[in-house]
């Protein structure tokens, strides 16, 4: 059975980390999303580690091969006019246009939405930019890692009374990325229905500040900024992580309800504790908060993590260990619901990439293909798919408008 | 002709932890009708806040008030036979049902996809889970904290200098917004395979997975080098750091590509260290960064924070400055683009909401009402499954509705 969007085709002008995640999910859904990739301006991800071997190259990155997973790729200059032409072609056999190129950049290469209605009158097209069109700072250069403090994130995430800190990884962008394949699908079927097509004009910016919806709502209602608190929450105690047995371990655990923390005690073997003033309701327990958890780490410290957590999910807490790459790897649960995708990759052969987070009943979605090497369906598209003839091809290789 | 991009399609939500209610909200704020169902006591977002001067009213809570604009909310007790045959109903005439009951919760409210499809068979179905509806962990309890623990985002997060430090959670309620935007996605996707195919469908989002797919490189350095992930991830490239400056902001100092630290290297007057052979390319300023960042620590607190900012961003340097929630309700650029809106909410007043994600030039994404006040619009909604008023005072009664 095909994926939901069967049949829909994808040029894809992304490149680096959040416009890659959008049109993943639609090659997750089963669009032919057609990667064009420059060889004078090399996608970032393909020069960023980890490197299969540890050798570096253009097509051992695993950082790229992660978030292109399911993808074909062509190497084609776009700031060449003949390539630029070459990109219409693919646009008018496509349904979606994706790009996200600091605002503007695309109009620039003859390449913006105007340009395309003229030979694909229905596409839709999303620019993901950082900052959005049309304002002072539109033209402004972003990146994922930046929209964390840009959007607010890192001012709220940090120690107690410590400085702001990033949140440990570029979370902007599989957060735009994410979004702007929502808003796409969301205007493929406007135009199912209507036969319209439309440009959306995404920022990066906007779509991470509404993952933080409830802090500027919150700043509407009391003109405070949130204090930075470590991995303490306003509704819940204990809530935090506990240091266990041996080097740098730790464990989460959560109670949202006395009962919960009743159950807690009674795992740690101090049921005493449920009578104890100091935490007998969550705002005795908020009330005493350092000595609660101190209390819990002095058990948690006789245990390692996994053990922890075994025994409180059997008694009805929340808790999990904060996992390392290593121990996803190995974790039963990701590996019992076939999470991690092996596809045989051109270069490096078969490494494991995580998978597709929803399963779908009756439209299965799947990792078809490992991610292209660069220029990888270079024939497939160039000959097969535009029709041109091999000389041509060999003409336009000459002359560096394909690779 | 529609001029909302999902006009039309009608959306029952159940939401439990804030995942059933983004994905709906996605929805309704693109001209979906959303119908919330909430227990009597409410949805437990109305519990989280953050509260208006610590006024802990149901009604007020921020978190409630930013995921349920634009959608008609009901209140039904899901525990009372009666009570489930009314959602039965709402699903018979329903395009999506979101959900994020735990497995065991929806088997024991009778809420597998084999019955609800009988009711149904257009109606795409979608459940959020923590872990999934299979394998030995489908039924471990979760949180926020155990997911970013879970998923491996948890671990990324903290100072890699300061092992006595715990991994650190980030901001808010990250695991039900990505388990939102991935439930949404998905569902959006299996509309549009119903209007070729006619079939609707179930979908099952794991919100651990969602995490585990989007840690950048966090797996994928065990699953290529076998090297395991520290503090604040692996950051193999420089600069990228957070230094305060002279006003007491904090400027997010990054440099992607070479030409970019050449600019920054000419704004700061091209300094000597700035030349050392262990500054020579990004992975060299990575190995070295301990000697480096005093250097840069020191340059940086000469400054006010949007004056390196704008200065740095002039030379196509992508700096970013730590926003205050106050930086960005003033922000001249956010004013320009028209992202706040206002919302007039009848109990907790007028509200400065973040706005659209996304412009779409055709269909806007818009704001048409307030989120509802608890079971604010229960006539209208089980009228519309033919409950009559004098019904519905004796289901009141009976503490159905």
């Amino acid at each position: 059975m095909p994926g939901p969007l069967d049949g829909i085709r994808v040029a894809d002008f992304t490149w680096v980390w959040a416009g890659p995640t959008c049109t993943m999910q639609l090659a997750h859904m089963g669009a032919e999303v057609i990667r064009m990739e420059s060889m004078r301006r090399v996608c970032t991800l393909r020069m960023l580690p980890p490197f299969a071997g540890g050798q570096m190259g253009i097509n051992r990155s695993g950082y790229f091969n992660q978030y292109n997973q399911g993808k074909r790729g062509i190497a084609l200059d776009i700031s060449k006019p003949e390539g630029a032409e070459i990109a219409r072609k693919i646009v008018a056999m496509s349904d979606v246009a994706v790009e996200n190129f600091a605002s503007a950049v695309i109009d620039r290469l003859g390449l913006g939405y105007e340009e395309l209605c003229k030979v694909k009158q229905d596409i839709v097209m999303i620019s993901m930019s950082g900052y959005g069109r049309d304002a002072p700072d539109s033209s402004f250069v972003s990146y994922g890692p930046a929209q964390v403090p840009l959007s607010g994130l890192s001012q709220l995430t940090g120690y107690t009374g410590e400085q702001p800190m990033h949140v440990g990884m570029s979370y902007g962008d599989p957060n735009a990325g994410l979004h702007a394949a929502f808003a796409v699908i969301s205007a493929l079927i406007y135009r199912e229905r209507t036969g319209k097509g439309q440009y959306i004009d995404m920022s990066q910016w906007e779509s991470t500040m509404n993952v933080l919806g409830e802090a500027l709502v919150g700043y509407s209602l009391n003109g405070v900024q949130a204090p930075r608190n470590g991995n303490r929450v306003e509704d819940m105690a204990p809530h935090g992580m506990f240091r266990c047995e041996g080097e740098d371990r730790w464990v989460s655990i959560a109670c949202g309800s006395d009962d919960e923390w009743r159950a807690l005690c009674n795992s740690m073997g101090r049921p005493e504790l449920v009578d104890d003033p100091r935490f007998r309701t969550l705002a005795d327990r908020k009330a005493n908060e350092d000595a609660l958890e101190a209390t819990i780490e002095e058990w948690t410290l006789t245990l390692g993590p996994f053990a922890v957590t075994e025994r409180l999910q059997a008694a009805g807490v929340a808790s999990f260990p904060p996992l390392v790459n290593r121990e996803l790897n190995e974790d039963p649960q990701l590996n019992a619901r076939n999470f991690f995708v092996e596809k045989e990759h051109a270069e490096v052969g078969v490494r494991r990439h995580a998978g597709i987070p929803w399963r779908m009943s009756e439209t299965p979605c799947e990792v078809w293909r490992a991610a292209p090497v660069m220029g990888q369906d270079n024939e497939y598209v160039f000959g097969e798919l535009l029709g041109m003839a091999s000389e041509q091809i060999a003409d336009l290789k000459q002359r560096q408008i394909i690779y | 002709m529609p001029d909302r991009a999902l006009e039309g399609l009608t959306v029952v939500e159940c939401n439990r932890t804030g995942a059933a209610a983004y994905a709906a909200k996605l929805m309704a704020d693109l001209g979906a009708d959303v119908i919330k169902i909430e227990p009597p006591d409410g949805d437990p977002a109305r519990s989280f806040g953050p509260f208006p001067n610590g006024d802990r009213h149901p009604n007020k809570s921020g978190l409630y008030l930013f995921l349920n604009c634009n959608k008609q909310g009901a209140t039904l007790n899901l525990s009372e036979p009666k009570g489930r045959e009314l959602l039965d109903r709402l699903l018979a005439q329903a395009d999506v049902f979101v959900h994020d009951f735990t497995p065991r919760e929806a088997r024991s409210l009778g809420l597998d996809y084999s019955r609800i499809r009988g009711l149904n068979e257009r109606l795409i179905m979608t459940s959020i889970s923590p872990f999934g509806e299979s394998g030995p962990q489908r039924d471990y309890l979760a949180n926020d904290l155990t997911l970013l623990s879970a998923g491996g985002w948890a671990w990324l997060n903290g100072w890699p200098g300061r092992p006595e430090m715990p991994p650190l959670r980030a901001y808010g309620q990250q695991t039900s917004y990505q388990a939102g935007v991935n439930a949404a996605l998905a569902t959006a996707g299996a509309l549009f395979a119903r209007l070729r195919n006619g079939k609707g469908q179930h979908i099952e989002v794991s919100a651990r997975e969602c995490i585990t797919s989007i840690i950048e490189f966090a797996y994928t350095i065990w699953s290529y080098v076998e090297t395991p992930t520290a503090r604040w991830g692996q950051r193999p490239i420089h600069p990228i750091d957070m230094f305060e400056c002279k006003d007491g902001g904090w400027i997010f100092a990054l440099c992607v590509e070479e030409h970019q630290w050449q600019a920054l290297v000419e704004v700061m007057g091209t300094p000597e260290w700035a030349t050392w052979e262990v500054a020579a390319n990004r992975f060299l300023r990575a190995s070295n960064w301990d000697a480096l960042r005093p250097f840069m620590e020191e340059w940086v607190r000469e400054w006010n924070t949007d004056d390196l900012y704008r200065a740095v961003q002039a030379k196509r340097v992508p700096f970013a400055p730590a926003s205050t929630l106050a930086d960005l309700v003033d922000s001249p650029h956010l004013k320009a683009r028209g992202f706040f809106v206002q919302v007039a909410h009848p109990q907790a007043g007028n509200l400065t909401q973040p706005g659209a994600p996304y412009k779409m030039r055709s269909t806007p994404w818009e704001i048409r009402s307030p989120a509802p006040t608890l079971g604010q619009h229960n006539e209208k909604v089980f009228a519309g499954v033919g409950v009559s008023s004098q019904e519905l005072a004796s289901l009141g009664e009976a503490g159905v509705v």
